[in-house]
């Protein structure tokens, strides 16, 4: 009799048992979270490293198939006096198009967030927003730069600069402050447009950010390292 | 006897977990920590079945209170931010051990003591 009360209570300590273990597996299945945080981290940094080799090696495989085309397309107007003039040609746009380190006169602009660490200011402002950065290239376009960069991403016709976080993403590739804006042109209208009275610059000083623009000459801009597509347009003749 | 109980409350138990809905996820640290503390429960029950002195009261009282201490602690320690759980989890298994070699222990001699009487037997035709 006494042996019957003890199994019958374990029996439904059982039951209790079974159903909080059920519940539990099936709220962790629901809530698709893994049981340590520290194991989640390490699988996703694994998978950034992977990732990071994988675009480092096409970025290099990239590099080695502009090279070989390079080659080729020396090779196969070599003998050619008349392609010679089409060589050039090719060479010209290319620089256009911003495929080709160039280097000139022109200005430097470096743009930092602001150090000014007073709470009561609305922080976005204190920072260096993707717009921020727009509006200085369309500035410098204006002003007629012929290539511009910043950190080393060249402006080309399909660059994008998107928000991607507390970085700026330009060319799908992050940049972080301070931004060092490199820009070729007439020196003098470059620096005029960008340092005049209520001119963006003039904008962002008011924020407190840190804008610093110096004329120079022979500013090295490396090419656009990514790559054009040519999908869905077609020449219209 | 004692197998069967359990397996049947385990089958039960499994099916009606299937069947109520899920609990918010804030809440599950806390429904883990209660599982651990029936799982106490549950070899200190089979435990004291063996030694033969299980006495209902103590049984019930022990799991609903040991729950209910361990949950309140972890409530306490996520206020204090100290892992206050950990403790009622070294606790709780500790005693699941001590409470397995208990049993492991009957069944080893109960196994032994049979294989012995075989053999007496055997000697003895």
């Amino acid at each position: 009799m006494k042996n019957t009360k003890a199994y019958i209570s374990i029996a439904i300590i059982c039951v209790v048992l079974a159903t909080a273990i059920t519940l539990q597996i099936r709220t962790m299945k629901k809530e698709n979270s893994v049981v340590s945080q520290a194991f989640a981290n390490s699988e996703l940094k694994d998978s950034l490293l992977e990732w990071k080799e994988k675009s480092e090696n096409a970025e290099k495989d990239l590099e080695k198939s502009a090279k070989e085309l390079e080659e080729i397309r020396q090779a196969s107007t070599t003998n050619d006096n008349s392609a010679e003039e089409k060589q050039e040609e090719l060479k010209k746009y290319n620089q256009l198009l911003g495929l080709t380190d160039v280097k000139g006169n022109g200005i430097i602009i470096t743009v930092s967030d602001s150090s000014n660490d007073n709470t009561a200011i609305d922080l976005s402002s204190l920072i260096v927003h993707d717009a921020d950065l727009r509006n200085l290239v369309n500035e410098l376009a204006n002003a007629g730069a012929e290539a511009i960069s910043i950190n080393d991403e060249r402006i080309v016709s399909s660059t994008c600069i998107t928000c991607a976080g507390n970085v700026i993403q330009i060319n799908g590739n992050k940049v972080g402050s301070p931004f060092v804006i490199k820009a070729i042109g007439n020196q003098e209208s470059l620096y005029g447009a960008i340092t005049r009275p209520g001119g963006y610059t003039y904008m962002l000083k008011a924020r407190s950010i840190q804008v610093e623009s110096k004329k120079a000459s022979n500013i090295e801009i490396s090419k656009f390292t990514g790559a054009l597509t040519q999908k869905y347009m077609k020449s219209t003749n | 006897m004692m197998g069967i109980s359990i397996g049947l409350g385990c089958v039960l138990g499994i099916i009606i977990g299937f069947i109520i809905p899920t609990i918010p996820y804030t809440a599950s640290q806390y429904l883990a920590i209660g599982i651990v503390a029936s799982l106490d429960s549950v070899f200190g029950g089979i435990a004291s079945t063996i030694k033969k002195n299980f006495d209902i009261k103590v049984f019930i009282s022990g799991f609903f209170v040991n729950a209910i201490l361990a949950i309140l602690l972890t409530y306490l320690g996520e206020k204090l931010n100290v892992d206050i759980y950990l403790a009622a989890i070294i606790v709780f298994i500790g005693r699941m051990f001590n409470n397995l070699g208990i049993i492991r222990r009957y069944y080893l001699g109960k196994i032994s003591e049979k294989a012995h009487a075989k053999k007496n037997k055997k000697e003895e035709n």
